[in-house]
């Protein structure tokens, strides 16, 4: 049984349909990374997973249990978080407060100092800045801290939303590499990218267009497909 | 405004006329400013939205507590204290109310259509207010009836002690509420990003809810506390008498820090009253107000996000 079962996801915006009824699984344990160009539809799939819009037909179930019409509160409490586009962060909070905050579903509230040091210890620019509020940080260090306020909750699926959008190529590798170190520490992830750096940590690809998901396999066999990267991603990616 | 519940004997010394009284006089007015600004510093830094109804819940929740008092309406005659709870259990629920019928609905309309929204709510409950009250002011509970300090030349009422107690020990545990509780950051963090706050597990619904519903809590204290110092409470009494300055305190303490409406009450009150016991009438008319506006715009021009505040 697979950790997450999307059966035939519609959702959209208003009266307007995005997602066209898409299928996938994610195994418990790997990184799925969902490639396609904007307004392909990935945002809105993860946005529909994670509660923040209303799933229109179509199944999700985590774990076995169904969980679409579920609202966000109730799939954080479920062991789903993600790390939205945007970072949006708290910026008036500072970075401490806004990862206590991500551990708000959780019962063992005393715990939650051993989890704050985990997140420091993926990311150490954090520490250094926990008594300084969110919005001053860079674009780097608020992508750090979405990440590590969604890792704040303990969930077993974590999602991320254009993790590398607006870094440096260095960063966001910096990025990939911590998101695979967490994702070796037991958490399965599925990472929303256009930037095919990320393709050496998929275990699993996904490719969407126009609402439809049109490549589901390995990493590596998208990795290796040429044809696959030229038609998806742009020559410059197959070269 | 009779609120003031000092006066100033005819043997009084020119220094303790010029300064003492003035001085006193300010800080029990500018604490019932405080206590209404309390209030909506809260539903500010929450949401961004400046309540008109605000002073109106109050004026609503000390006729709720008169009618309970002396035995109005659907109420037999009961005693104080639960009059006062039923005012306070009345400001609590128009609180909740408002938010569950007017504030959720615009969610996501601009703040200004939710700010006039809190206008017709000022304007509905002023109407059903006079309604349910009639026109004529009503005697309003008293929680006390005796004097907190008398002197030959001073006169303090308990009530009036109790307003500044009140408003003093509600801005720093409103502080403490926002500084140090989990849900306290939690109502912040849902006024900078709602979606962010859904995304942790927070209910937006639920933390609007428990605000308004504390909002209205301090408009009842407000509004009892306030009928009670001046001894009548009539449909628009607290909007009248308190909005303006309340609004002003808020503005002048710093609009998204909760001791601000402390300090700010209490500086509007003061000024207030050295106007009004400094400049005669005939150099100035309605000094109190005039200085107190010309104080507000120098605030506003050297600091902005007034004495306590800070944008956050």
């Amino acid at each position: 049984m697979s950790l997450l079962e999307v059966e035939e996801l519609r959702t959209g915006y208003g009266a307007l349909p995005v997602l066209q009824g898409i299928s996938f699984n994610v195994e418990e344990g790997q990184t799925a990374v969902i490639f396609g160009l904007n307004g392909a539809g990935k945002t809105t799939t993860v946005n529909c997973l994670a509660g923040v819009l209303p799933t229109w037909s179509g199944e999700v179930r985590f774990d076995g249990k169904r969980i679409s019409g579920k609202d966000a509160p109730g799939i954080v409490k479920a062991g789903i978080a993600l790390s939205p586009e945007g970072r949006r962060v708290w910026p008036g909070l500072s970075v401490l407060k806004n990862l206590e905050l991500g551990a708000w579903v959780r019962k063992d509230q005393k715990a939650i100092g051993e989890t704050v040091e985990q997140v420091f210890g993926y990311f150490p620019r954090l520490e250094e800045r926990k008594d300084q509020m969110a919005g001053t940080l860079s674009g780097g260090e608020q992508q750090m801290l979405a990440i590590g306020r969604a890792i704040m909750c303990k969930p077993r699926l974590l999602m991320i939303d254009e993790a590398s959008l607006g870094l440096s190529p260095k960063l966001a590798q910096t990025v990939f590499q911590v998101v695979s170190q967490i994702n070796d520490d037991g958490t399965t992830v599925i990472i929303v990218e256009q930037n095919v750096g990320v393709l050496p940590y998929a275990d699993q690809a996904l490719i969407m267009e126009k609402g439809a998901l049109t490549f589901d396999g390995r990493g590596e066999e998208l990795e290796r497909s040429g044809e696959l990267r030229k038609t998806y991603l742009g020559e410059a990616a197959a070269e | 405004m009779s609120a003031v519940l000092l006066t100033a004997p005819q043997q009084m010394q020119p220094l303790a006329l010029e300064f003492v009284v003035p001085v006193v006089s300010g800080l029990i007015q500018g604490s019932v400013y405080g206590l209404l600004g309390l209030g909506l510093v809260l539903l500010y830094k929450s949401g961004r939205i400046f309540n008109f109804a605000q002073a109106e819940i109050g004026t609503f929740s000390a006729l709720f507590a008169a009618f309970a008092d002396q035995g109005t309406g659907p109420f037999p005659d009961l005693p104080v204290p639960v009059a006062i709870l039923i005012g306070l259990l009345t400001g609590v629920g128009l609180g909740l109310l408002v938010e569950r019928v007017v504030i959720r609905p615009l969610f996501s309309a601009p703040k200004v259509t939710v700010v006039v929204a809190t206008a017709g709510v000022l304007l509905l409950l002023v109407a059903l207010g006079g309604f349910l009250s009639g026109p004529e002011p009503r005697s309003a509970v008293q929680i006390f009836e005796g004097d907190f300090l008398e002197t030959s030349s001073l006169r303090v009422t308990d009530t009036g002690a109790l307003v500044v107690v009140v408003l003093a020990v509600l801005a720093v545990l409103s502080a403490l509420f926002f500084s140090r509780t989990r849900t306290g950051t939690a109502i912040i963090a849902v006024s900078q990003e709602p979606t962010a706050t859904r995304l942790v597990g927070i209910s937006v619904e639920r933390t609007s809810a428990l605000t308004w519903g504390i909002a209205g809590l301090l408009g009842a204290i407000a509004g009892i506390l306030l009928s009670g110092t001046v001894g009548v409470v009539f449909p628009g009494s607290l909007t009248f008498i308190a909005l303006v300055p309340a609004f002003t305190a808020a503005v002048l303490g710093g609009v998204t820090a909760l001791p601000g409406a402390f300090v700010g009450g209490v500086v509007v009150g003061m000024i207030e009253s050295f106007a009004q016991t400094n400049i005669p009438k005939d150099v100035l008319p309605g000094s109190g107000k005039v200085v107190l506006f010309v104080a507000l715009l120098a605030v506003l021009l050297l600091r902005p996000a007034g004495l306590l505040g800070k944008e956050t």
